[in-house]
């Protein structure tokens, strides 16, 4: 299901934090999102997730703008996993897991099969089964990142929105998150996800978008967006952009200051041009 | 094996796994209901005059003893119910309560929900002591709404934060424990019953209290289990409730009117009895976890549990006479709260 951001404004009190965003993602497509601290790219999430009331500016699901539809209509297509969600310690994976079937099950209405067969859906999609009996508060960073996923996915949305889903994981674990989301993908769903790991974006999303002061400054392919200025424009901060062996897609870096990382200058200049 | 199973099996073993299966809840029900059957038949017997079990039974199913049959039907056990709706009304409203603000210490005590009704009961005393049972429960039940909604607009700002909810609920508590102690202080006509208030009782406890309770138990309570889904997923935080479709700060302030007209009931018949909304809930989800679909029965059940029996020993340590059944719940329930804060 498409999602479109119609000159979005958003902000806490009166000072806007996403200024007149417009955006469509369609159907299948795998999306990051990213930028510098404080650039709105979590709030532009949050907002495109109905967390956040608009200024002004409307997001549609479909035809419909999310803040219109019932609250629980709007979370069996499209769901959120905010950053670093904590609480519920005392659960284990399967019981938070079953939470995620809420928008589904009515008030007095007992489990149903399609409620089991989601739930076991989304443990196994997450490779959370092996450990759906421990509590959540016992899990590695991966494992209980993947739990958190699970809980998302059981809703059966068609488009997934996440905030940081790698933050705080190890390199392991961060690839194996995306792998995830990239799978996910594959078979059809929506990702949305704000990352910070540039390398990982430009490995795994079809489509970046960067963000700065509020407001879309880049938005396409790894390949478009990921060349030394306009990163430069994004993060203020000098960058550079060397080719990945084995796939051919951008890996950007900061460009080293020599003075600071005991390169030789001509060594710097030898990668610039090389 | 897998292989081999029908989808009903298969489906059977899925929903064992998921820790789903009603055995373990039913088990603790079942148990709960049948020791509330013993603590309700030693009601019956033991007092300030002693019966036997024959003469209880006869006084509950025959005319033929009279003295017998008042005694039960009069005075015990119209008592008796009316501390199993004291108890469930309390151990549901802490069940909402530390749920809603994801905070192991909160009860209506401890939020000053109690207080509230309390204030409001105290002042109805004052403007008219001949108050029926019925309007006293009123003013109470508008004071207990009265304490949840400012509760919930102190600790407003834009959401509603657990932290900011729990310190502002022992700030209101402070402040109307001292606006009733000074009402009371300022009456002479209180001195005599105020102590049984403040520590809470069903001394004198009858058929009108009952009666004035029922309206706003039963409804009360249906609506607590009307918000057993929700008060799950809140428990995950406000952004991820929000993402599965709560509208979090509607269903906070919904939820707390609840728990503000259930502890207003129970403050209407046996004035402020604290402790029993902290420790049952938590006695429940060591039984039985935490789902509040089952949590919130258990916890009524417990409730009713900890309230007849405090009110069983209550009337029975300085026979003929009796101490204030609250100083039993505090005394369970003080030692339990100290537990909480060093262990978990």
């Amino acid at each position: 299901m498409k999602l479109t951001v119609h000159d979005l404004t958003l902000g806490y009190d009166a000072t806007p934090v996403v200024n007149g965003v417009s955006l469509e993602i369609d159907a299948g497509e795998m999306v990051a999102i990213i930028g510098p601290n404080g650039s709105g790219k979590s709030t532009l999430l949050r907002g495109m997730a109905r967390l956040h009331r608009p200024i002004s500016g409307q997001v549609l699901l479909g035809e419909n703008d999310i803040h219109r539809m019932p609250s629980r209509a709007v979370a069996r297509t499209l769901a959120i996993l905010p950053q670093s969600p904590s609480a519920g310690l005392d659960l284990s994976v399967r019981e938070l897991v079953w939470r995620g079937r809420y928008p589904h099950q009515g008030v007095l209405q007992r489990a149903t099969a399609k409620d089991f067969d989601a739930v076991e859906w989304a443990m196994d999609a997450s490779d959370v089964t092996r450990f759906a009996d421990r509590p959540i508060g016992h899990l590695s960073g991966g494992e209980r990142q993947r739990a958190w996923i699970a809980l998302a996915l059981a809703q059966q949305p068609q488009v997934l929105l996440l905030d940081e889903p790698t933050s705080f994981l190890d390199i392991h674990h961060q690839v194996e998150v995306m792998h995830l989301l990239r799978r996910l993908n594959h078979d059809g769903m929506t990702v949305v996800a704000v990352l910070h790991d540039l390398v990982l974006t430009a490995r795994f999303a079809d489509r970046v978008i960067a963000m700065r002061d509020g407001r879309v400054q880049f938005d396409g392919p790894p390949h478009e967006v990921f060349e030394p200025r306009g990163l430069e424009q994004v993060f203020g901060a000098p960058m550079m952009v060397i080719e990945d062996p084995i796939t051919g897609l951008p890996v950007p870096l900061p460009r080293p200051a020599p003075e600071l990382c005991g390169f030789a200058p001509e060594r710097e200049a030898n990668v610039a041009s090389g | 094996m897998a292989g081999t199973a029908t989808p009903s099996a298969r489906r059977a073993a899925l929903q064992r796994r998921a820790g789903l299966q009603v055995g373990r809840p039913l088990l603790f029900l079942g148990g709960g209901l049948a020791l509330l059957v013993v603590i309700g038949f030693l009601t019956l017997m033991f007092g300030a005059i002693n019966l036997t079990a024959s003469e209880v039974w006869s006084g509950l199913t025959s005319d033929s003893d009279v003295f017998a049959r008042n005694v039960v039907w009069q005075i015990r056990y119209p008592r008796f119910v009316d501390g199993i709706l004291v108890g469930a009304s309390l151990a549901v409203a802490g069940a909402m309560l530390q749920g809603v603000t994801r905070n192991p210490l909160a009860d209506p005590t401890i939020l000053g929900i109690t207080a509230a009704s309390g204030l409001a009961s105290a002042t109805a005393l004052v403007i008219n002591p001949q108050i029926p049972q019925w309007g006293l429960a009123m003013s109470c039940i508008a004071g207990g709404l009265g304490g949840s909604l400012v509760l919930f607009f102190i600790a407003w700002r834009g959401v509603v934060s657990p932290v900011r909810l729990a310190l502002s609920g022992v700030a209101l508590s402070a402040f109307f424990g001292a606006a009733i102690v000074g009402l009371m202080s300022s009456s002479r006509t209180f001195l005599q019953t105020s102590l049984g208030f403040l520590a809470g009782g069903l001394y004198g406890s009858e058929w009108t209290e009952f009666h004035a309770m029922l309206p706003y138990v039963i409804p009360g309570l249906i609506a607590a289990l009307l918000f057993a889904g929700r008060l799950n997923v809140l428990q995950l935080g406000d952004d991820v409730a929000a993402g599965l479709g709560v509208l979090t700060d509607r269903t906070r302030l919904a939820i707390l009117a609840v728990c503000g007209v259930l502890t207003a009931a129970a403050v209407s018949a046996a004035g402020m009895v604290s402790f029993v909304g902290l420790v049952c809930p938590h006695l429940a989800r060591f039984s039985i976890g935490a789902d509040h679909r089952w949590l919130i029965p258990l916890s009524a059940l417990y409730g009713a549990l900890l309230v007849t029996a405090a009110d069983l020993i209550a009337r029975l340590v300085i026979a003929p006479s009796e101490i204030p059944m609250g100083i039993i719940t505090a005394g369970i329930g003080a030692p339990f709260l100290l537990y909480l804060v060093k262990y978990r």
